[in-house]
C-alpha cells in the first residue's frame, strides 16, 4: 500500500477520539471496550490498523509507540530518555570529525541540524525528568519502588550532566575548526546552545536537590513509623502520658477540626434575599424542598398617597366585619350607598369621599365571596369642598334584595 | 488596605468552604479540583491576599509540607478528652500502617481489602487491628473501612475510585507524621536529629526491610 504523510495526518485527525482514549488509558484496552466507549467506524478502525497507528495483541489494542512518543515529546511528559542526548552527541562528534577532515560545507548542514535538535532535546528531557520525579514522589504507591525510581532518576540526571560536559568540551576543543567555516548561522546556534547548557546545568543541580529532598522525606516517614511503633508500645503499657510529652504536644495542635470549631453558618440578610443573588438562592432552596409557590415578587411602585395618614388609620379603627354584617342585615341600599350614608362613630369623625371609596374597595377585596356582585354600574354625583365629581361604582346588593331582583326580572 | 481592593482569586469561596470545615488542602488531592486550589494558595501573592481576607473572619491559614489548613486567630488551642482520644487512635492507626509489608506513605494507593487480607494472614497485625477501638467490629474488612472513613473525613485520605474502593494518601498525612515526630520519648534522642545522617546507607537498609 502506498502511504503518504497526508494519509497519516488525516487518519490521525479523524481517529483523534480513539487516539486520545488510548493515549490516556494506555494499557489493557480490549477491542470491544474501545469500540463501545468510542464512536469509531469499522472502516476507520481498519485504516488505523493498516497504517499501524494501532496494534492488536490477542484481544487488546495498543497505540503505536511512535505516536505515544510523539505526543509525549510535544506535551513534555513521559519517561526521560537521556540516551537520545548521547546519540545526538555522537552524531555531532561524527560530523565535526568529517568537517575537520574534508573542510567540506556539506557536513555543516547536518551538524547545525543536530546542534539545534540537542538544544531542544536537553531542555525537554530535563523538564520530563522533573515531572517524573514529582509524579513518582507524589503518586507512586509502593515506597520501595518509589525509592528505587528516585535513585534511577538520580542516575538519569547524572547521565544528562555528563553529556552536557562532553558537549561543552567538544564545542570548546573544536572552536577553531568550527570558526573556520565562517558560517554566521552556525556561530549563532553554538552561542545559543552554550547558553542553554549553562542554564540547564543550574536546573539539574536543583533537580538533584529535589531528589535528595524527596528521598529524605521518605526516609523521614520510615523513621517516624518506627517511632509510632514505640509510642504504640508505650500506649499499650499505659505509659504514654508519663514517658512522653504527648499531652503537651496534643494541646498545642491548632487546626480548627481538632479544637471543636464547627463550620460557620452565616445567616443571610433579608436585604440580600431581595437581590438577584438572593432570588437565585431562594429558587435553589425552593427546588430542594419542593416549594412550588415561590414567585418572584418585584417591588411595587411608590403609592400615590400617604398610606400612614389616610388608609392605615381607618383600617385599624373601623371594624369592617361588623360594617359588612350591618350592610347584609339591611335591604334598602347597595353597598356604596350604604357606606356613603353610614354614620360612623364620633371617634372616627367624618370621612372624606376618597376615604369612603378606599373603604368600599377594601371591603370588596376582603369580602368578595360573601358579597353579591350584580355586575351593574351606577353613577353618582358628589359635591365636596365645592367640587363636583361623578363617580361610577359597581352595585353590590344585600343577598335578599338580590333574590328579589332576580325573581322580579 | 480595604478588602474590596484585594482582588481575591475567584476560587476564594471554594477554598474557604474546604478550610472552614476543618479540612486540609493537599497538593496531591484530586477531588473538587484540590490540586488547583493548592496551587492558588501556594502562590505567595494569593496567599498574602487570602491570609489578610480570612484574618478579618478570625481565621489563619497555616502552611505545612504541601498542605494548608485553618487555625483560629487569637484563640489558643484547647485540650479536650476527645482530642486526646482522637490522637491516641491515630497512634494505633499509624502503628498499623507502619507494620504493613507494603508501607502506606504519602501518595500511596491502597484498597481496604488488601490490608484486611494482610491482617488475616499475619497474627501480629490481627492483634493490632483487634485492639483499635472501633464501632464496626464484625470483620477485619469493615474495621479497615471504618479507619479509612475516619481518615477521609479528616482529609488525610481520599477515596480516589469508588468502584475499586481505592484510597490515596494525601500530603496532609504528613501532618500526623509531624505530630509523631514532635512527641519526645523521655530518655531518647529525637528522631529528627538522625534523619539526615548517612542517608544512602539508611535507604539501602529500608529498601529491604525484611
Amino acid at each position: 500500500m502506498q502511504i503518504n504523510t497526508n494519509d497519516i495526518i488525516s487518519t490521525l485527525y479523524y481517529s483523534r477520539e480513539a487516539i486520545e482514549y488510548l493515549f490516556a488509558k494506555k494499557d489493557n484496552i480490549s477491542i470491544s471496550q474501545l469500540k463501545s466507549e468510542i464512536s469509531i467506524s469499522e472502516e476507520m478502525y481498519n485504516r488505523m490498523k493498516s497504517l499501524e497507528i494501532i496494534y492488536e495483541y490477542e484481544n487488546t489494542v495498543v497505540l503505536n509507540d511512535s505516536v505515544i512518543n510523539m505526543l509525549e515529546d510535544i506535551l513534555q511528559i513521559g519517561e526521560s530518555t537521556p540516551g537520545i542526548i548521547s546519540e545526538y552527541v555522537s552524531e555531532i562528534k561524527r560530523y565535526i570529525s568529517f568537517y575537520q577532515e574534508t573542510h567540506h560545507y556539506r557536513f555543516i548542514s547536518p551538524l547545525k541540524k543536530y546542534l539545534r535538535r540537542i538544544d531542544k532535546t536537553i531542555t525537554r528531557e530535563i523538564i520530563k525528568l522533573q515531572k517524573s520525579i514529582d509524579d513518582t514522589y507524589k503518586n507512586e504507591s509502593n515506597y520501595r519502588i518509589k525509592l528505587r525510581r528516585l535513585e534511577e532518576y538520580r542516575e538519569k540526571r547524572d547521565t544528562i550532566i555528563n553529556n552536557i560536559y562532553i558537549l561543552q568540551n567538544l564545542l570548546s576543543e573544536n572552536h577553531n575548526t568550527l570558526s573556520s567555516s565562517a558560517d554566521a548561522q552556525l556561530f549563532q546556534i553554538i552561542q545559543t546552545l552554550k547558553q542553554t547548557l549553562l542554564e540547564n546545568l543550574d536546573y539539574l543541580i536543583e533537580i538533584q536537590t529535589d531528589i535528595t529532598d524527596y528521598i529524605n522525606k521518605i526516609q523521614y516517614q520510615l523513621d517516624i513509623y518506627q517511632k509510632a511503633q514505640q509510642l504504640k508500645e508505650l500506649k499499650d503499657q499505659g505509659l504514654l502520658n508519663f514517658s512522653t510529652n504527648f499531652h503537651e504536644i496534643i494541646e498545642k495542635l491548632n487546626p480548627i477540626r481538632f479544637n471543636g470549631h464547627k463550620a460557620p453558618r452565616t445567616k443571610i440578610s433579608v436585604d440580600t434575599l431581595y437581590t438577584d443573588i438572593g432570588q437565585q438562592l431562594c429558587q435553589k432552596i425552593a427546588e430542594k424542598y419542593k416549594v412550588s409557590q415561590l414567585r418572584y415578587r418585584t417591588s411595587a411602585g411608590q403609592l400615590n398617597f400617604n398610606i400612614n395618614e389616610k388608609i392605615l388609620d381607618h383600617q385599624i379603627l373601623i371594624d369592617t366585619q361588623k360594617l359588612v354584617e350591618k350592610f347584609l342585615q339591611q335591604k334598602e341600599k347597595n353597598l356604596f350607598e350604604f357606606i356613603l350614608n353610614f354614620k360612623f362613630p364620633k371617634q372616627i369623625g367624618d370621612l372624606t369621599i376618597n376615604q369612603k371609596l378606599s373603604l368600599f374597595v377594601e371591603i370588596l377585596v376582603q369580602y368578595e365571596k360573601q358579597l353579591n356582585f350584580s355586575y351593574q354600574l351606577k353613577f353618582i354625583e358628589i359635591t365636596e369642598n365645592e367640587k363636583t365629581q361623578k363617580i361610577g361604582y359597581t352595585v353590590i346588593l344585600p343577598s335578599k334584595e338580590r333574590k328579589k331582583i332576580t325573581t322580579n326580572s | 488596605m480595604k478588602i474590596e481592593d484585594l482582588e481575591l482569586p475567584k476560587q476564594t469561596h471554594e477554598i474557604f468552604n474546604i478550610l472552614a470545615r476543618g479540612h486540609f488542602i493537599s497538593s496531591n488531592g484530586t477531588k473538587d479540583g484540590m490540586g488547583r486550589l493548592y496551587d492558588i494558595l501556594n502562590d505567595p501573592v494569593n496567599f498574602e491576599k487570602l491570609q489578610d481576607y480570612f484574618n478579618v473572619l478570625r481565621y489563619k491559614i497555616e502552611k505545612g509540607n504541601n498542605y494548608f489548613y485553618f487555625s483560629k486567630l487569637n484563640e489558643p488551642p484547647s485540650i479536650t478528652e476527645k482530642k486526646l482520644e482522637t490522637f491516641e487512635k491515630y497512634i494505633d492507626i499509624i502503628d498499623l500502617f507502619a507494620s504493613l509489608d507494603n508501607k502506606i506513605t504519602i501518595g500511596s494507593r491502597f484498597r481496604p481489602s488488601e490490608i484486611a487480607e494482610e491482617c488475616n494472614a499475619n497474627v501480629r497485625l490481627k492483634q493490632k487491628l483487634a485492639k483499635i477501638p472501633l464501632y464496626r467490629s464484625e470483620n477485619f474488612l469493615n474495621k479497615i473501612r471504618e479507619i479509612c472513613d475516619m481518615l477521609t473525613r479528616d482529609s488525610f485520605l481520599e477515596l480516589e475510585d469508588e468502584n475499586t474502593e481505592t484510597y490515596k494518601v494525601l500530603d496532609a498525612y504528613s501532618y500526623l507524621l509531624d505530630i509523631i515526630n514532635a512527641i519526645t520519648i523521655f530518655g531518647q534522642p529525637n528522631y529528627s536529629e538522625n534523619t539526615n545522617d548517612n542517608l544512602s546507607d539508611n535507604i539501602d537498609i529500608n529498601i529491604n526491610p525484611n
